[in-house]
């Protein structure tokens, strides 16, 4: 069954082709067909998927990786690359949640997007080329088709973010998305030519994962470290990390589905993959590890500091986005690499249950101020306030996602960011810093949902001009996925129960032999002969990490760590309900006493504005000089002085194309003239 | 026996210079076909000549199928100039510039 | 005596083929054509090439000055239009003598053009003779041979499905 793994993202191409050809016809035909090819893609993929999962599942830990290749790509000198995809525990994970969560966003568009005439079947093909990309990022068995993948999800992502392109504000932030991007692929695709040519000097011209794993040692620290950064600047565009997260808030443009599937659950975490998957030559470089995790617990503090003063529900829930991806980072950088992919697999329920409860609610606000023809910002939260009543389901498994991403004991987001806090202190990698700023920024993250959930759900109704009347709950297609998210937003939790809780994590002896520790050595398998230095440091650094650290570390410090991490975090939520419940004029008060703090975080700390003055402007300005002194004086005026040339030198010779016969035999015995000359000069020499 | 090729093939060269001045000179089509018919005839001459010098009879077939060629040629330039006549009513070579695109 | 007829005949040739293309008469034109075929196939004689020179006779001066006549009797040309002289003309004129005085200075005055072996009585009995010809035209050059007779049949069936094309 392996070897149909190609039928994976051969599923949603199938859609795209089909909804993109004749989704017009379609349309007009009946839209339910639409719906019922795109979903039905995925879910189809989702399903083979699933048989894939189980069939790995029984399968001994060390025989978990199959490598099929599906057909030769580019055969280029000595460049070989396949359209080949790997099946193992990290690819596996990746897929299962791509496919399922996108699956249920799928479902949930249907609803989201009924009110969208006639442009329903670009949303539905967009959403399933995005499905393909992703699939293709995460299965890919070389680094060249996951950049594939990369580029396709950041094509599809700028697509749906200006999917209303009609209005000029999320035309721009399409661009800046896209734009963002390229930056960062910039660095991505150097780091992967780096990466290539160095290993290509021992004589291995492959970008292949499991090559290039068994080969790392052939690599320098230094040449490691700067393909790592290199990785790592791609990861910060893709992931939205510090300094390239900006275009990430200004994606919730696109409809809220969009949101939740790309920007909160899939492709934002593919940097989070990347560095996963590329765990061992991570692991080679403590420097970049170090970057990785800095930028990622900067992130996590900044952009949660943003997140609580911002009125916008999805801006919030952006800021979110970015300050968990921070974590996740921070995970990966202190070579918790599992704890990642842990944090990864539980955001990618809460934050797509959240957005798309965030969606449910702009729904029915949109819904109702439309019938009472206002038109008040559907996405302000000052504008909503009770919708408790109006909306009960959206209203509780909102607040389980909350509660989840809060990091409440006993729902998912504990257990993995726990994981992660734990490990930033007590890993080898880790620090005290890295933790401190971890706990408070998990506190910001319970005080702004917190916040969120009281200001949309509670207290009396602020709807504006009378549209509370008009608010009800949204269709069955919109609640149930809600519904399917909740109930694994509050479990999926339970794969990964640290042993300090009695329980197994199951989840990292899942993902080990990925990591190259553990029973399963998946690339002792693949590469035959094994890097020793290579994979012996590696062996150190997750031993350590995460077995010696946990076995014979204190067991009362990882006690003590989440005890303080719980209590921050109930205290933020405390904060909020203080703040915007019980006495709500405080944050009226301290807005007014604090007006310098207050601007600076509302502005997001003006870090657009910095990028405006320091990087647009003078690149404008710069290529207006390109553009007016090179390009209009230089180059085109080589081009049309060229062009002017030709045109009197074709003047000139025009004269001998008369048409007059008699000319042309001149031309002939002016041709003979030559030849006799040549003739017997070469007769007399 | 003394062989005066170099005068025949002088005689060659005077009389092709003749005939081609009178191809690229004269603007009647006619006149252009006979002087370079003139050109054949030059041809043919320092053809036989160098057949002779060397003895070889290859030379002769060569002036043998010029002159099929010249026939043909015959044939279908002047039908062409009998048509070109009917079409622009003339067939002075020099008011005709078909070949100017 | 060879040396006088080549001189002669040569002469005359020369000086018809001039007034060919200094006469303003059409028909002139034609007619001092034909004197020149007919000197040149003199000069065939000349040079033992019998079965050419007959050939000259009735091709060139017989089929073809038919031709000739017939178009000009045809189409009315007597005289030539007049009109400036174009420069290329001239050129192409300087051009020529350019490629005369090539052709004899360093051609045929200096011998570059390959001449060798003395000519043997016995071969120049054999020379241009009908029997030697035939023998090698319906041997060895009986493709070629073919060829033109195709050649000159598409000629003749070109010439009259042009001919005969109405005018509007």
């Amino acid at each position: 069954m392996f070897d149909k793994v190609w039928l994976i993202p051969i599923f949603p191409i199938i859609g795209v082709l089909v909804n993109g050809l004749l989704g017009r016809r379609f349309e007009k035909i009946n839209k339910s067909i639409i719906h019922w090819v795109a979903c039905g893609a995925v879910a189809l993929s989702f399903i083979v998927t699933c048989i894939l999962f189980f069939q790995m599942l029984g399968l001994p830990a060390d025989q978990r990786l199959y490598e099929f290749t599906w057909f030769k790509w580019i055969n280029s000198g000595v460049l070989h690359s396949y359209v080949a995809y790997q099946i193992d525990p990290l690819s596996m994970m990746m897929c299962l949640f791509v496919t399922g969560v996108g699956f249920l966003i799928h479902v949930y568009s249907i609803g989201y997007m009924s009110t969208e005439e006639g442009r329903e079947y670009r949303f539905f093909t967009y959403l399933n080329l995005f499905m393909f990309a992703m699939i293709n990022l995460v299965l890919a068995n070389n680094y060249l088709l996951l950049f594939l993948g990369w580029e396709g999800v950041g094509l599809c992502s700028y697509l749906l973010i200006g999917f209303w392109f009609s209005e000029e504000a999320n035309a721009i932030a399409g661009k800046k998305a896209f734009i963002t991007n390229r930056i960062g692929d910039f660095g991505f695709i150097l780091g992967l030519l780096l990466l290539y040519t160095s290993l290509g000097k021992h004589g291995i011209w492959t970008l292949q994962f499991s090559e290039v794993f068994t080969h790392v040692h052939l690599l320098s620290p230094q040449v490691a470290t700067a393909v790592c950064l290199l990785l790592f600047v791609g990861c910060t565009a893709k992931s939205a990390q510090i300094p390239l997260y900006v275009w990430l808030p200004d994606a919730m443009a696109g409809p809220t589905p969009v949101s939740a599937l790309i920007h909160a659950a899939t492709m934002v975490t593919s940097g989070v993959y990347m560095v996963a998957r590329s765990n061992i030559l991570y692991s080679m470089s403590p420097f970049a590890m170090g970057v990785v995790a800095t930028f990622g617990a900067l992130t996590a503090l900044f952009a949660a500091s943003i997140g609580l003063v911002q009125n916008d529900i999805k801006k919030v829930l952006a800021y979110s986005t970015v300050s968990q991806l921070g974590y996740m980072f921070l995970g990966l950088g202190v070579g918790a690499y599992a704890a990642g992919m842990f944090h990864v697999l539980t955001h990618a329920f809460f934050k797509a249950l959240l957005f798309l409860g965030s969606g449910a609610v702009i729904h029915s606000m949109h819904q109702g101020l439309h019938k009472v023809h206002s038109h008040a910002d559907a996405q302000d939260m000052r504008n909503m306030g009770g919708l408790k009543s109006k909306t009960p389901i959206t209203y509780v498994t909102f607040l389980i996602g909350t509660l989840a991403i809060a990091g409440i004991p006993g729902f998912s987001g504990f257990f993995s960011k726990d994981e992660i806090l734990w490990k930033a202190y007590s890993s080898p990698h880790g620090h005290f810093l890295l933790w401190l700023i971890g706990a408070i920024a998990a506190g910001m993250t319970a005080f702004y949902m917190f916040r969120l959930v009281f200001m949309t759900f509670f207290n009396e109704s602020r709807v504006p001009d009378g549209a509370d009347e008009h608010l009800h709950e949204c269709p069955k297609t919109m609640t149930v996925p809600l519904m399917v998210l909740a109930f694994f937003a509050a479990v999926a939790g339970y794969l990964g129960v640290p042993h300090a809780l009695g329980g197994s994590n199951r989840i990292h002896h899942f993902l080990d032999p990925v990591m190259g520790i553990g029973p399963g050595k998946l690339l002792h398998k693949a590469g035959g002969t094994i890097a020793h230095g290579a994979h012996a440091a590696a062996e150190a650094v997750h031993g350590a990490g995460m077995h010696h650290a946990a076995e014979h570390g204190s067991m009362f410090a990882e006690y003590l760590l989440m005890a303080i991490s719980v209590t921050i975090a109930l205290l933020g939520i405390f904060l909020a309900y203080t703040m915007y419940i019980k006495k709500r004029d405080i944050p009226e008060k301290l807005a007014n006493s604090y007006p310098f703090l207050y601007r600076l975080l509302l502005n997001k700390w003006y870090v657009d504005e910095l990028y405006e003055l320091t990087v647009i402007k003078p690149l404008h300005g710069f290529s207006i000089l390109l553009w007016k002194g090179v390009d209009v004086a230089i180059i085109d005026g080589i081009i049309n002085g060229v062009a002017r040339i030709v045109g009197w030198f074709s003047g000139v010779v025009r004269y001998i194309q008369s048409g007059y016969v008699q000319s042309y035999a001149v031309s002939v015995v002016l041709g003979t003239v030559v030849l006799v000359i040549y003739y017997f000069i070469r007769a007399i020499s | 026996m003394v062989a005066y090729h170099n005068l025949y093939l002088a005689l060659a060269v005077v009389l092709f210079t003749i005939g081609a001045i009178g191809a690229i000179t004269r603007r009647n089509a006619i006149v252009v076909f006979m002087c370079i018919e003139i050109m054949l005839g030059a041809v043919n001459l320092a053809f036989i000549t160098f057949s002779r010098a060397n003895q070889s009879v290859e030379g002769i077939f060569m002036v043998m199928f010029i002159m099929a060629v010249a026939a043909a040629e015959a044939a279908v330039g002047l039908a062409i100039f009998v048509l070109m006549y009917r079409k622009r009513g003339t067939i002075n070579v020099e008011s005709l510039n078909l070949m100017k695109w | 005596m060879e040396l006088i007829i080549l001189l002669l005949c040569g002469g005359l040739t020369i000086i018809a083929s001039l007034l060919v293309i200094f006469t303003r008469n059409t028909v002139h034109s034609a007619l001092w054509m034909v004197t020149s075929f007919f000197f040149m196939a003199v000069l065939y004689l000349l040079l033992r090439a019998e079965f050419i020179a007959i050939l000259q006779i009735i091709v060139y001066a017989g089929a073809i000055m038919m031709f000739v006549i017939y178009a000009i009797m045809m189409l009315n040309l007597r005289q030539e239009e007049q009109g400036p002289v174009r420069k290329t003309k001239v050129v192409g004129v300087v051009l020529l003598l350019v490629l005369f005085l090539e052709l004899m200075v360093v051609g045929v005055g200096r011998g570059l053009l390959a001449i060798k072996g003395p000519v043997t009585d016995q071969l120049m009995a054999k020379f241009g003779h009908v029997a030697v010809l035939s023998n090698f035209l319906f041997s060895d050059y009986v493709l070629p041979f073919e060829l033109a007779s195709i050649l000159l049949t598409a000629g003749v069936v070109g010439a009259v499905v042009l001919a005969k094309q109405k005018s509007e």
